[in-house]
């Protein structure tokens, strides 16, 4: 079987649509000012309150699936030994328990998206999680997935647990929590792999760090997940804080998703100047 | 009187305002508009976002963004399904408007959200029946979310899923007899 497969080769039937997140940076409509009305945290009150949460369960949802496929291509990638492009077989069984709970969570997401009326494959499929699942060192891959990403679940889980819990949906809510609880785990699997193998190499834990902090800011998507009233999803501290995050680690995403957010401002800013541009030219 | 789409050609979005026109023409007919309705739909295609708003009933102005007519797969790509679910809701509620039984109704932009959800599901009740492919569940999570996650609720969803010439005091009285059981948040 073929090792270090790329996002392309990912399975999937007709009904999923890959989208490419190159389309939503360069979609010209971004630099409007409606474009940029925030619609803030996902609160019942809202009027797009129940498709924004949809939308949220859909991509959650394919998120799990890419975290299955990504967990098991660790289990597969790499051969156990003690060289950098290995690993120990104590860190395949634990991508063996994560593919376990990943599937479920799958399953969850299936029939959540029943109960809330959404179909599989309704909205397109954006393959990120699974592109940061292809760094070819596994102390990378590890800490890009379990760190980063999987920290980004524990952010929207919580998110989403909070809004069932607001507009009294004890399906959701019950759900969320359940799955919320292995994301934990999973991002502890994350910090002690990397604490772990790289105890003798300061070099690339640094190297693993970096990674981390380049997906942490790409995917705070330019102010979704933040720590002020309009991100509308916020940094779960406390569950972070069970996952083996430090506050200074915290304190650092919450640093980098404000910048990623003032950067996609600045961008809006000037997509709008040269729109204005246009329009008085023609 | 023929339906007008601003505007007329598209630059941001691939959307076509021919298209659009008789997506709107053949709603109108189904809901039952009189073919001397005025009807004008303004597309503002420089927000991929995706409110909607009815401005007037005579003439019949829809204004709307790009978003609400965009294929959730395909970024900027026109999707008639969305627009059909769009336009089929908001005509519909300027059919209502115009008739007297909907003379006490607020004005939408003094609509609760519970009042507006509860409408719109008396007029996706009637798009079923009229043959569209709508998707009850996402209705019923919508309501459930404004009026609670009960029987009671469900109840109410049923009269106006299934109901046919409401009026606005029975839809506001099923909503507000609702959304009042509504227990709220779980408080876990």
């Amino acid at each position: 079987m073929k090792k270090l497969i790329s996002p392309d080769e990912l399975a999937r039937d007709d009904r999923f649509e890959r989208a490419d997140m190159m389309d939503r940076i360069q979609d010209p409509r971004n630099g409007s000012e409606a474009a940029n009305r925030g619609n803030g945290r996902l609160r019942p009150d809202r009027a797009d309150a129940p498709d924004s949460a949809r939308a949220l369960m859909h991509g959650i949802f394919v998120g799990e699936i890419q975290a299955l496929e990504g967990a098991g291509r660790t289990c597969y990638d790499f051969e156990v030994g003690k060289g950098d492009d290995d690993v120990p077989f104590e860190l395949k069984l634990d991508m063996a328990r994560q593919c376990w709970d990943e599937a479920r969570h799958c399953e969850i997401s299936v029939k959540l998206s029943e109960w809330m009326g959404t179909e599989i494959g309704e909205f397109g499929e954006n393959a990120f999680l699974f592109q940061a699942a292809c760094n070819p060192d596994p102390v990378l891959r590890l800490t890009g997935v379990n760190r980063a990403l999987e920290g980004l679940a524990i952010d929207v889980f919580n998110t989403m647990k909070e809004f069932g819990d607001l507009a009294g949906d004890p399906v959701l809510e019950f759900c969320e929590d359940w799955m919320l609880a292995d994301e934990v785990t999973h991002v502890k699997m994350g910090s002690d792999w990397l604490r772990k193998l790289t105890v003798n190499d300061k070099e690339r834990q640094k190297r693993a760090l970096e990674f981390q902090r380049v997906v942490d800011k790409l995917f705070s998507f330019g102010g979704f997940r933040g720590e002020d009233d309009d991100n509308p999803v916020h940094l779960a501290r406390r569950f972070r804080e069970l996952a083996g995050f430090d506050d200074v680690e915290m304190e650092e995403i919450a640093e980098l998703s404000r910048e990623a957010r003032a950067e996609v401002e600045e961008q809006s800013r000037l997509a709008r100047a040269a729109n204005e541009t246009a329009t008085a030219g023609a | 009187m023929p339906t007008t789409v601003e505007p007329s050609t598209f630059r941001m979005v691939d959307f076509d305002a021919g298209e659009i026109a008789a997506l709107t023409d053949e709603l109108a007919r189904k809901v039952g508009l009189d073919a001397s309705v005025e009807i004008r739909v303004e597309v503002d295609e420089t927000t991929p976002l995706g409110r909607t708003d009815l401005v007037s009933v005579d003439p019949v102005h829809i204004r709307t963004e790009s978003g609400s007519f965009e294929d959730p797969k395909k970024i900027r790509r026109f999707s008639p399904e969305s627009a059909t679910d769009v336009l089929g809701r908001y005509l519909l509620r300027a059919s209502d408007r115009r008739q007297g039984t909907f003379g006490d109704a607020p004005a939408d932009e003094d609509l609760s959200v519970p009042q507006r959800t509860a409408w719109e599901v008396y007029a996706v009740g009637r798009m079923a029946r009229m043959g569209y492919p709508v998707r009850r569940q996402r209705w019923l999570y919508a309501f459930r979310n404004r009026h609670g996650f009960t029987d009671d609720a469900d109840g109410a969803f049923e009269q106006l899923w299934g109901g046919e010439d409401l009026s606005w005091s029975d839809i506001d009285r099923l909503s507000e007899a609702t959304a009042a059981t509504n227990p709220g948040p779980l408080g876990r």
